[in-house]
């Protein structure tokens, strides 16, 4: 008999999955990383990165005399922290077994001193101070159940906290 | 039943706060999960619940609290072939304007998914049952209070159902839409007026986007509304609409509802403006009353109204149905004495500005609350009928 699902998830396969995480050294192993993305320059201010089989255009907006033809890497740094967020709460939703109905995540931040990017200023910080992130949720559990779903999902979102903590950036160089 | 000769009659403007249980139940039904006729028994209870409250309030002409509906509008969806809900996340995928479209979403406070509209795309047509006989049937059967049933109004439903790229296969334009949104109006009109309906109220509440809101041709107003034109082109059209929709039709009331937004609790989402810029429309518009909201203090001056002095009867909006605190009948009976330097006594009905609950799911007040303000309003009503009989 196959597996019910709840939000479109097999939790039970889906728990499994997660205990071997804890269980078994080499899944730990493999979902702890290395995670990559390559990023080839198109041209201008157009890129397109490879993450495995797939690939993902990034791009400029016209305000920038760029091509806008797909949105930008700080756009989608918001997407990729409202999207990891969004996963953790449908598995912490999911495991108690909460249904969920419709939710969505409406991002936004300002960047502190975009000069610095424009090479205008020799200090301060080009990125965003704080991100907000507003959770709508229609959901079958009271809001104080689902409060500490978004507080797990929040708390437990690799994307998020990466981005919420400081995180070296380890770079290095070759000239061809 | 003989309309009602008492002074300052207190109504509704329609939505009443949904139980939790009602929104679950809604939601099985969405799903395909209940049928309707499950639902509806479910929610026999939830308007009965509404029925009560209302008649324990003292409101005169009261409603079945919409509770059947998923939202004011979209509830035509189950009513009408041809029509699909679609979530305005769904929607979003054919904006000519995403980014605008969810600039506005995001000003508004609202959420993509919360907000469903019936798209038509494909020729329209009734199911039998009609749009609200069976709200109508069920309140006859539980009160002896007079009777209001709020409809979608013909600009309203037609601005809100025509999208490109969805609904232009069965109707090139809107303008074609909108002959069989007319058509639908007419008969659901003419069906409840022949069981006995006192009261019909034609919602328009997009009409306060028009003046008030972004000029952007896809916008949000209580509605994903689509296409719009120049406003002057636009008011123009909703008055030729509702002429047609109510062109001859006599032994009914007829109010034409237009507030300023009712998704949020939030006031500084909502628009602003009074209505001067929509009463030479509205005027012109073949109903008895204009149902409005005036209690926010974003409704604007009254002074608007002293051209048109008892020209059409006044739903006067007497209580915010967002806020929690419930008004002093005093407060009120003093801002219905402003209102009678420009209409007299009988031309005037006492209501809150709009709904308890225009969206099942983003009700804005309890039950409670609900309650207590329809009874100030009742006992403001009663301190007048004293000084005024």
């Amino acid at each position: 008999m196959a597996e019910k699902e709840l939000n479109g998830i097999r939790m039970q396969k889906f728990q499994g999955i997660l205990d071997s995480m804890r269980d078994d050294p080499k899944v730990l192993q493999a979902v702890t990383g290395p995670w990559k993305s390559r990023v080839v320059w198109q041209g201008g201010l157009k890129a397109k990165a490879y993450m495995r089989k797939h690939a993902v255009e990034l791009d400029e907006p016209e305000g920038l005399d760029a091509t806008d033809s797909a949105a930008s890497a700080h756009e989608q740094l918001l997407s990729a922290v409202g999207s990891c967020m969004t996963v953790g709460f449908v598995i912490n939703a999911t495991k108690r077994g909460i249904k969920i109905h419709d939710m969505e995540i409406a991002l936004e931040g300002n960047f502190e001193n975009i000069l610095k990017w424009a090479g205008h200023s020799p200090t301060g910080h080009p990125g965003y101070p704080s991100i907000k992130a507003k959770l709508f949720v229609k959901a079958d559990a009271d809001e104080a159940t689902l409060r500490e779903v978004w507080k797990a999902a929040v708390e437990g979102s690799p994307v998020a906290q990466t981005v919420a903590r400081p995180t070296q950036i380890v770079t290095e160089f070759e000239v061809l | 039943m003989a309309p009602t000769t008492k002074l300052f009659p207190v109504s509704v403007v329609g939505s009443w706060t949904r139980p939790v249980w009602l929104v679950h139940a809604l939601r099985r039904r969405q799903a395909g999960e209940i049928s309707s006729e499950e639902f509806n028994r479910i929610a026999d209870d939830a308007v009965l619940a509404a029925i009560k409250y209302q008649e324990d309030a003292g409101v005169d002409i009261i409603t079945d609290g919409e509770v059947r509906r998923d939202n004011f509008y979209s509830f035509v969806v189950e009513k009408l072939s041809g029509m699909k809900l679609m979530k305005v996340s769904e929607l979003l995928d054919y904006m000519k304007d995403r980014a605008g479209f969810e600039e506005i979403l995001r000003a508004l406070d609202v959420p993509a998914f919360a907000i469903k509209s019936p798209i038509a795309v494909e020729k329209i047509h009734e199911r039998e049952g009609g749009l609200t006989l069976d709200e109508l049937d069920f309140l006859k059967a539980h009160t002896t209070r007079q009777t209001k049933i709020p409809i979608p109004g013909p600009y309203l439903l037609t601005r809100s159902s025509w999208f490109e790229g969805l609904s232009d296969k069965a109707y090139p334009t809107r303008e074609e839409l909108a002959k069989d949104v007319v058509r639908i109006l007419r008969k659901e009109i003419l069906a409840l007026k022949a069981r006995g309906v006192d009261f019909i109220q034609l919602d328009e509440p997009s009409l306060s986007q028009v003046v008030y809101g972004d000029e952007a041709e896809q916008t949000f107003m209580c509605a994903a509304l689509g296409s719009r034109k120049d406003p002057a082109d636009e008011l123009e059209f909703a008055v030729r609409l509702m002429n047609e929709t109510v062109d001859g039709i006599s032994g009914v009331k007829f109010g034409v509802h237009i507030c300023r937004g009712n998704w949020s609790r939030k006031e500084d989402v909502l628009l602003t403006g009074n209505y001067g810029p929509l009463l030479p429309y509205l005027m012109r518009m073949n109903i008895d009353q204009l149902v409005l909201e005036m209690a926010t203090p974003r409704a604007g001056e009254i002074e608007v109204f002293k051209e048109y002095r008892n020209e059409k009867e006044l739903g006067l909006g007497v209580s915010n149905p967002r806020t929690d605190d419930v008004e002093d009948p005093r407060a009120i009976v003093q801002s219905v004495k402003q209102v009678l330097k420009y209409f007299d006594p009988d031309k005037i009905t006492l209501n809150p500005d709009c709904g308890f609950g225009t969206f099942a799911e983003r009700c804005v007040n309890t039950p409670e609350i609900a309650y207590r303000k329809l009874k100030v309003i009742g006992e403001a009503a009663e301190l007048l009928r004293k000084e005024f009989a």
